[in-house]
């Protein structure tokens, strides 16, 4: 662990920021089709629970990282082989945002430009600012949060005036029930994006105010979730359910619906701008809590000298995880949520949960 | 660190890192602006045809009147199996990158809208350049090439004289509509919905239509020309409805902004023009016995325009009298369109997606057979409340 601080405040942009990311752009669980921003809704409740779970072992643990208080509730071995196992996840799963971000930016800016330049243009400034340490993050965070939200703003604003919202198209309301919402939620929106709090265990240690933690970070999830829903909502009101689940990225073909006054057309660039800065702050946290947890499990005193190292690892995992888009997104959707998401975000915090809540019942029996 | 030993090599990746944003790099001096695109199709090989913008000789060179300078636009035809091959094989006479960022028009000749239009839409939505706010329109009694290769006199480039006729007559008299591409595409997917397109035809003599003489007299040969609107269904073309049963198809799909409605009054033919500044419809559905019946509420409030026969404004009995009038007129026209749209079994006015969006689950049972089965003998009972609010700048007319 580095030594640093962050007030609640800059968790709570941070924390938005990273929810907002790549979840904005991508096609989240447009399987509910028209009620997709009910499955968001619903995934953002059950993400309260996870997140809630995640807060409790901080309180155990508020000075520990993840990869410190594993090791402290099921034993030196087993907590090293599952911080092991969690560092891991975390960098791949910065890689896997890296290459999302890539991806996007090829498919609708960049046709000729390799993924390497842009994914290595990206990691560049990732690895700098992971190199800076978190209270570089943190203040990036609350610059960003500002902008972001004023563009979101804007172009929320712009598509109303551009007459093109039609709520009818959100109609009929739970055509396939909820059980079928409960299908979307259950293998995609809880865990993307609010099950991935959980990199977040390795970052509440830096707050200022432990006990605000839960404060700012059920706050972020609040908004962003609602956010999300919006969002995800007002792209089906625009283009149809159909168009929105056929699409890459329905945020930008939405963006490209607006036509105001003849010459208030084509803002493509704010989508561009939403994607760098969500990009940015996602693969930068992601990273972060991986180099962190490395530097933490060995015991190395300075972290910056794995930032190198590891982020060129990143940037090639990036390329080398999938060889098309289709397949990235398959393997994202099926294997990485089955075999990692679910296991990770959800069965060991809660099974580590309860191991930490017997422990320190007996403690304090024994204390008494 | 070590930053401060390597300066140069610091500085250098620097400015290297900066110039990956010039990979994708193309100078407008590079580029072919294509405003707007014709697709036909001869042989089983599509035709398409690029109308491009000749930015030399848009602003200024025409002002000035000269008759040696160019013309504004410039086309371009070519063949392939697909479009995508069409586009590429247009480099063999364009000098420059065909560049659809600017395409606002895409131009479907009459044939090809009855052999099936899907197959051609998977390109624009799948190209990041092409905008999903491009009009479409169809060439009617014409090939697409036909229609873009009419010089126009007062909006130089054709493409915007189409696009802009569109926009107004919809405002004003509301017998077009301009449909996007994003509505095309989103039709496809809805069994309920079927799309409509206007089209446009060359009036007068075509031979010279793309010679400089077109513009040069006061009233040119040849001119473009909004005609009737296009039913389709599942992609294809099976027929044409114009006049007022085109305007009885925008009251119900809620697109009359203004327009003026002529009625008959005491025995005098067509004696009263209706101005409407304002027009809302609702569409609504019920099942009745298991069987949907589709209610079509229109409201308009509009003034006075016009009277040949003598009628005294000042007394409100009149005015409602007239009112009932108007709303006879105007059910008239929307029945005429129901009735249309029934005989070629296409539900244009998105009928189906109301019964959709009301009862799910009913609609599931209807969904394969709406077209067919249900929707050309759909109970539709149409209601029109209309209102006029002010006769203009005189009471009584001078007409005794």
């Amino acid at each position: 662990m580095e030594r640093a601080r962050i007030s609640a405040r800059q968790l709570f942009m941070l924390a938005i920021l990273f929810e907002h990311g790549s979840a904005m752009v991508i096609p989240l669980g447009v399987d509910a089709k028209q009620d997709v921003w009910l499955a968001i809704l619903c995934g953002m409740v059950f993400g309260g629970g996870l997140l809630f779970v995640y807060y409790r072992l901080f309180t155990y643990y508020p000075n520990l990282p993840f990869t410190s208080y594993s090791q402290r509730i099921v034993g030196s071995f087993f907590g090293k082989v599952l911080a092991l196992i969690y560092v891991l996840y975390f960098l791949y799963i910065s890689a896997r945002v890296l290459r999302d971000f890539g991806e996007l930016l090829l498919t609708f800016a960049y046709p000729e430009t390799p993924l390497f330049i842009l994914n290595a243009v990206m990691m560049l400034t990732v690895m700098y600012a992971v190199y800076k340490g978190i209270e570089v993050i943190a203040r990036a965070s609350q610059l960003f949060f500002f902008s972001l939200y004023w563009i979101l703003m804007l172009g929320f604003v712009l598509i109303i005036i551009a007459g093109e919202i039609d709520v009818r198209r959100l109609q009929p309301i739970l055509e396939e029930g909820w059980s079928h919402i409960f299908h979307v939620v259950f293998t995609q929106t809880l865990y993307v994006p609010f099950g991935e709090l959980v990199v977040f265990t390795m970052i509440f240690p830096y707050l200022q105010r432990e006990e605000k933690v839960w404060k700012a970070g059920f706050l972020a999830l609040l908004l962003s979730g609602i956010n999300l829903a919006m969002i995800m909502g007002m792209n089906v009101a625009v283009l149809g359910a159909d168009i929105v689940s056929r699409s890459t990225f329905p945020l930008l073909n939405t963006i490209q619906e607006i036509r105001v006054a003849n010459f208030l057309e084509r803002l493509d660039v704010l989508f561009m701008i939403a994607l760098i800065v969500g990009g940015f702050f996602k693969v930068g946290v992601f990273f972060y809590a991986g180099v962190i947890g490395v530097a933490d499990l060995f015991a190395l005193k300075e972290y910056q000298r794995l930032v190198y190292p590891l982020g060129i690892s990143v940037l090639f995992l990036s390329l080398a995880i999938a060889s098309n888009f289709a397949e990235h997104i398959k393997e994202g959707l099926r294997i990485v949520t089955i075999y990692m998401h679910v296991p990770l975000q959800m069965i060991i915090p809660i099974f580590l949960l309860l191991i930490a809540m017997v422990k320190h019942q007996k403690k304090e029996r024994k204390g008494r | 660190m070590k930053i401060k030993r390597y300066p140069f090599l610091i500085f250098t990746l620097f400015i290297c890192t900066l110039l990956f944003g010039c990979w994708s790099k193309k100078e407008l001096r590079d580029l072919a602006l294509i405003i707007a695109v014709g697709i036909d199709k001869k042989d089983g090989k599509y035709i398409s045809t690029f109308q491009v913008v000749n930015p030399g000789n848009v602003a200024g060179a025409t002002q000035r009147g000269g008759g040696s300078t160019g013309l504004p636009v410039a086309l371009y035809t070519s063949t392939g199996d697909t479009l995508v091959e069409a586009s590429r094989k247009a480099s063999k006479q364009i000098s420059r990158i065909p560049y659809y960022a600017h395409t606002n028009l895409v131009v479907v000749g009459e044939e090809l809208a009855k052999e099936g239009i899907q197959q051609i839409f998977d390109v624009v939505e799948r190209n990041p350049q092409f905008r999903p706010t491009a009009n479409i329109v169809i060439a009617r009694r014409q090939t697409a090439k036909q229609l873009l290769s009419v010089l126009t006199p007062v909006d130089k480039i054709p493409a915007n004289q189409m696009i802009k006729t569109l926009e107004l007559t919809e405002m004003m008299w509301g017998e077009n509509v301009g449909t996007r591409l994003r509505e095309v595409i989103e039709s496809f997917s809805l069994a309920g919905k079927e799309v409509i397109m206007s089209s446009f035809h060359v009036d007068g003599n075509r031979k010279h239509s793309d010679d400089q003489e077109n513009v040069r007299t006061m009233e040119p040969t040849a001119r473009l020309r909004a005609s009737e609107l296009a039913i389709f269904k599942r992609g294809k073309l099976v027929g044409w409805i114009g006049k007022e049963e085109a305007r009885g198809v925008l009251w119900i799909l809620d697109k009359i902004k203004q327009t003026a409605v002529t009625v008959d009054w005491k025995g005098e033919k067509e004696a009263l023009s209706y101005k409407v500044v304002r027009a809302k419809t609702k569409v609504t559905a019920q099942l009745r016995n298991g069987k949907p019946i589709i209610f079509v509420t229109v409201e308009t409030e509009g003034d006075i325009g016009e009277t040949f026969v003598a009628i005294d404004f000042t007394d409100p009995k009149q005015i409602v009298a007239l009112e009932k009038v108007m709303q006879q007129e105007i059910k008239a026209e929307i029945e005429k369109a129901v009735h249309v749209a029934q005989k070629k079994k296409s539900d244009i006015f998105g009928f189906g997606e109301v019964v959709h969006r009301t009862y799910p689950k009913e609609w599931k049972k209807m969904k394969k057979t709406w077209d067919d089965k249900y929707f050309p003998k759909l109970d539709i009972q149409v209601k029109v409340e209309s209102f006029i609010r002010r006769t203009g700048l005189r009471t009584r007319s001078y007409i005794q």
